[in-house]
Formats: C-alpha cells, sequence, structure tokens
C-alpha cells in the first residue's frame, strides 16, 4: 500500500496482511462466517432445520409401526425401522444441502455482491469453497437434532464413539461432496430456480437408488449397480452397520472421501474458471 | 504512487458482436476526479470492470494505482475501493458487521481504529450496531463510500455516485466526495449522466458514446469547444435544411428525429428573424441551449443525454424491491 498519502485526522492505515494471492484465509473466513451468520439469524431457517427431522421421523419412520415385529426384522435386520431409517435419512438430506450455498451464490450475483466480494484480493475458488463449507454446516446442524429425535421415539442404538466419528465424517464428506456439486453446476447461473430445479432432478434417483430407504438386496441388479457408485449408498450403508449392527466398514468412508476430494478440486476448477459476477 | 493513477490504452471490450469499449485511451493523474461522462449503455461501467480486473479485457492494456491489470489483478485489487450505483451492502448485517466483512476480504489486521474514525467522519458512529436495512439511501451511501476507504486505497471507482439521488443527498454527496479525494488524497473515477455534478466535481472530463470517448478535457475546455448557442426547434410546418440553413447567423443545421437543431452565433440575433420565417402557430416547441456541457455533448453526438438510454433505471424501486427480497 502506498504510505505518501496524506491524511487528515486518520489514523495510519490497516496493516494488510500480504500482497497478491498469497493468503484467501481471512477472505475465506470472512466469507464462511458471513454463510453462516445469514442461514442461522433466520428464525424460519431454525425452526425448519429442527422441526424437519422430527416430520421425517414421525410419519415416515412411523410407517411400519403396526406390521408385525417378524415381518419388520426380516426386512430390515432390525425391529426397528426407524434405527434403520436414520442414516439413510441423514444420507438423503445432504443431498438437498447444496442447494442452499447455490441459492445464496445466486443471490450474490443477482445482488451485486459478488461483484463486492471479488472487487478485494479474493480468488473465485475461496468464494466457492466458503459457501460450499458454509452450506455443509448449515446440513450438518440437522444431524444431533435427528438423532435427538430418534432417541426421543425410542431408539438404542450401536457402535463405540469412534465408529460415530467416522460415520459424522462420512455425512460431513457426502454433504460437501454435493454442496461442491451444486456449486459447480450453478458456476454460471443467476436463476434463482435453478439450484431447485436442480435438486429435484438428481434427488429422486439418488435418494430411491441407494441404500438410503430399503434394503439393497430386493432391488433390481441394475439398480444396485447403481446403488453400488452412489455416494448416499456409502453413507448410508457405513451408517446403518454402526448404528444398527455396530460394524463400520471403513472401506464407504473411503469412497467418500474421493467423492468429495473429487467434486472439491472439479468445483473449484469450474468455478475459477466460470463462476459469473452477475 | 506513480504519477499517473489510472492509465489505459486501446482498451476494448467485445461481447459477441457488441463493441462495448472501443479503443480507449485514458490517462488519470494521481489525485485527482476523473468524470466519465456519457449516457446509459455508453460503456462507462464497463470501462469501470475493465479497469477493476472484473471482466477479461478483450484487447489494450490498462494500469491501475502501478500495476497492470492483466497480470497483477489481486495487486490492482488491493489499492482500489469501489462503489456501486445501486449500493451494495449486507442489508441483513450491521453497518460494523459489513466493516468486518470489508476488513477480512482485503486482510486487514487493526483496523478498528480506521473504520470508528470513517464511522464518525461520516456521521455513522451512533448507528453502527444497527442492521444495514434500517439505514436511509444517504446513510447507505456514505457506509458503502467507508468500506470502500476502510483499507486505504489509492483510486476509488464510483458507478454512478448520486443516481436515484435527491436533490440535498445528491449535494451532500457532491461535499463528500470532493472531501475523500481532498482529505484522504485518493484519486476517483467516477461515472455519471449528470452534467452538472461532472461540471462540479471533476477536474477532468471524458465524454463517451457507444464506447468511444469523443471529447476530453476539463469541463473549461470542454465547454469552450462549443461557443455557439444551439437552437432546438419542432415544428408541424415542413422544412428543409437549405431554408433553416439560408437564415443569417446560422453556421450549422441538424436533424434529431423531428427536432432540428441549429447552432448559431448568437440565438438573440437568430430567434426574431426565425420566428419572421416560421408560420408562428406551426412551432410545437423551442429551446436554446447555452454553452454547457450538455450542449457540448449535444453538440457532438446529436442527442442529448437524457434521450439516450431510455431503460433509466428506477432506483428507488430497485432499492425498495432489493430490501424486501432480503426480509
Amino acid at each position: 500500500m502506498s504510505t505518501e498519502t496524506p491524511f487528515v485526522n486518520l489514523p495510519a492505515p490497516a496493516p494488510v496482511l500480504g500482497e497478491g494471492s498469497v493468503g484467501q484465509w481471512s477472505q475465506f473466513s470472512g466469507l464462511y462466517v458471513r454463510e453462516i451468520l445469514r442461514t442461522f439469524r433466520n428464525p424460519l431457517v431454525l425452526l425448519v432445520t429442527v422441526a424437519q427431522p422430527f416430520m421425517w421421523l414421525a410419519f415416515f419412520g412411523s410407517s411400519f409401526s403396526g406390521a408385525p415385529a417378524g415381518l419388520v426384522s426380516s426386512l430390515f435386520g432390525t425391529n426397528s425401522y426407524i434405527a434403520f431409517l436414520l442414516p439413510g435419512v441423514l444420507s438423503t438430506s445432504m443431498l438437498t444441502i447444496g442447494m442452499f450455498g447455490a441459492m445464496s451464490t445466486i443471490q450474490d450475483k443477482r445482488f451485486g455482491f459478488m461483484k463486492r466480494i471479488l472487487l478485494t484480493p479474493t480468488s473465485k475458488a475461496t468464494v466457492f469453497l466458503a459457501k460450499a463449507l458454509g452450506s455443509t454446516t448449515r446440513g450438518m446442524v440437522g444431524i444431533p437434532i435427528m438423532i435427538t429425535a430418534a432417541l426421543i421415539f425410542g431408539v438404542h442404538f450401536q457402535g463405540d464413539p469412534l465408529m460415530w466419528a467416522g460415520w459424522f465424517s462420512g455425512l460431513i464428506l457426502l454433504g460437501f461432496g454435493f454442496s461442491c456439486l451444486f456449486l459447480a453446476v450453478t458456476a454460471s447461473s443467476t436463476d434463482w430456480q435453478t439450484p431447485g430445479v436442480l435438486s429435484n432432478f438428481i434427488t429422486m434417483p439418488l435418494m430411491f437408488a441407494s441404500g438410503a430407504l430399503l434394503p439393497l438386496d430386493n432391488f433390481p441388479s441394475w439398480m444396485q449397480t447403481i446403488a453400488r457408485y452412489n455416494p448416499v449408498s456409502f453413507s448410508a450403508l457405513l451408517g446403518r452397520g454402526i448404528v444398527v449392527h455396530g460394524t463400520a466398514n471403513w472401506t464407504y468412508l473411503g469412497e467418500l472421501g474421493i467423492f468429495a476430494g473429487a467434486m472439491a478440486l472439479i468445483g473449484t476448477l469450474v468455478a475459477s474458471r466460470y463462476m459469473r459476477v452477475e | 504512487m506513480p504519477e499517473l493513477a489510472i492509465e489505459a490504452d486501446g482498451l476494448t471490450k467485445v461481447y459477441g458482436s457488441l463493441t462495448a469499449v472501443d479503443h480507449v485511451h485514458l490517462e488519470v493523474p494521481a489525485g485527482s476526479i476523473f468524470g466519465l461522462l456519457g449516457p446509459n449503455g455508453a460503456g462507462k461501467t464497463t470501462i469501470i470492470k475493465l479497469l477493476t480486473g472484473l471482466v477479461d479485457i478483450t484487447d489494450g492494456s490498462a494500469r491501475v494505482a502501478g500495476y497492470d491489470v492483466r497480470t497483477h489483478p489481486m495487486q490492482v485489487k488491493q489499492r482500489i475501493g469501489w462503489v456501486a450505483a445501486e449500493v451494495i451492502l449486507d442489508d441483513d448485517f450491521t453497518a460494523w458487521e459489513n466493516l468486518w466483512l470489508q476488513a477480512k476480504l482485503h486482510r486487514l489486521v487493526g483496523w478498528k481504529g480506521r473504520a470508528e474514525e470513517l464511522l464518525q467522519y461520516f456521521n455513522l458512529s451512533d448507528r453502527k450496531q444497527d442492521k444495514v436495512a434500517t439505514f436511509s439511501t444517504g446513510m447507505r451511501k456514505k457506509l458503502e463510500i467507508s468500506l470502500a476507504l476502510l483499507h486505504q486505497p489509492s483510486v476509488i471507482f464510483m458507478d454512478e455516485p448520486t443516481i436515484g439521488l435527491d436533490p440535498s443527498t445528491r449535494r451532500m454527496l457532491w461535499d463528500l466526495i470532493s472531501g475523500v479525494n481532498r482529505e484522504f488524497g485518493v484519486t476517483v473515477l467516477l461515472t455519471s449522466h449528470y452534467m452538472e455534478e461532472a461540471d462540479q466535481l471533476c477536474g477532468s472530463i471524458s465524454i463517451i458514446d457507444h464506447g468511444r470517448f469523443v471529447a476530453s478535457g476539463t469541463p473549461t475546455e470542454l465547454k469552450s469547444r462549443v461557443t455557439a448557442d444551439l437552437v432546438e426547434l419542432e415544428t408541424s410546418q415542413a422544412l428543409t435544411p437549405e431554408t433553416l440553413r439560408a437564415l443569417p447567423g446560422v453556421t450549422d443545421v441538424r436533424t434529431q428525429g423531428s427536432t432540428w437543431i441549429l447552432r448559431t452565433t448568437s440565438s438573440e440575433a437568430l430567434l426574431p428573424r426565425l420566428f419572421a420565417s416560421l408560420q408562428t402557430d406551426s412551432i410545437r416547441r423551442i429551446n436554446v441551449e447555452r454553452p454547457s456541457l450538455e450542449t457540448v455533448f449535444l453538440d457532438l453526438t446529436g442527442r442529448r443525454l437524457d434521450q439516450v438510454g431510455t431503460e433509466v433505471r428506477d432506483y428507488r424501486k430497485f432499492y425498495a424491491t432489493m430490501r424486501r427480497a432480503r426480509q
């Protein structure tokens, strides 16, 4: 910065942390905190975040409560459909959280805020990662609420703390991967409707062609093939193994890591090149 | 700081088949206020986007604050501030939080003292913990200028800084802009389609139309280009350029739609002769323009500034919509 400029009644210029694009941490943390504050200052968002898991469990989770216990345990391998369903519902909910990051980005483009950001030494990649992590964080809030709700519904869980930490990591990777995917696909879009349409489009096939809601064993072979490569399955099956049977198949976590890493890489490249300013 | 805060040569931007900015040459001395004057759609905003590295340059070169925009965009961005036409702030955040985010985006440390001083300078100190959504348009503008000054830029770009403001807020802003330039030593490049504004604020001006500079100079130099009065005339009577040119004192005749533009050495001498030669009841409109920046534009382009660009945005409505959408 120039220091020769004369000042009247003003303190010395604030020191800058460095030159050029050397570091982006300050910009990243600022944008990330902005995402979080914007989301959680809206009381409606909080209400829906809290209410939604309860509704899922109450309506969908209870759909087998009148069924004979033998039928439930022969179908799902446990006598609690809620326990079976929980990892699947949490995985499915990660599918749509990317929508919020994409919508927030489109809003910033339309209101010109993206210009305000990109007229500072902030790279498009930084904006992309802050948005992706912001929407992932937003999605994470539902997890403890959902588990609490299941406990209230009287579900007993298996697994040790390490397994649970692994399962949560898997959910975070899944959410982050889909957030990156949404942001990459909508990088050049300024239409409010795009994220919603995209969400509807991918949710249905990925939710049903996975082990999220029903056991894979009864699927036709072509759907089993899709499910085998579907990240929603990785997360649902990892979680189900842990909470229902107390066993963790860590291969799924590795696959989720690859999914998230690939999406982050592709998304960062796409956003750096194609993210529109307005 | 380099002697020239902004320099551009052959600056060109092409969008598909549209040349938005056409080989513009620009030299803005450090510490000055420079005005880009022209109608909506002339390419003013695109020039700002090119100079700030927001869009890619199609051809030509640009240096801002001593750095090449193409090769060192981040260094340029560290040294520039920007004030948008439509006031872009985070409405859900307080004034202080907006400053905080700006400091984060500029990687500033120990910025709070300067932020306090800026709020004080702009009379916003007592509202710093209030959400920006509750601010008046004038206050929002002031906060936006505070954000632009937070990192002590050497150049500030102001895109139509007073558009949509009422006359008293506009005057307040003129004082602030010249104050910012004088007291903070910042070079200001502003765009405007208000002649009066450019005349009042800018040390030098370039008039732009269809992406090209049609004239450049100080306001006085530009006004001295038009020594003649311009008489605009609209009649129901069919006229030919020859009849009008034959009138004594008329040096040039042009037509713009149904309007005739007569250049004359003295409108006082011309008007009685004009009335005498026309059927008086056929005159629909007659207007005499003394030399001003407005007549410079009229003279150079044959159009008035406010005639061009019919899509003048209703910014008040725009602000209101934006606020509602954010709530």
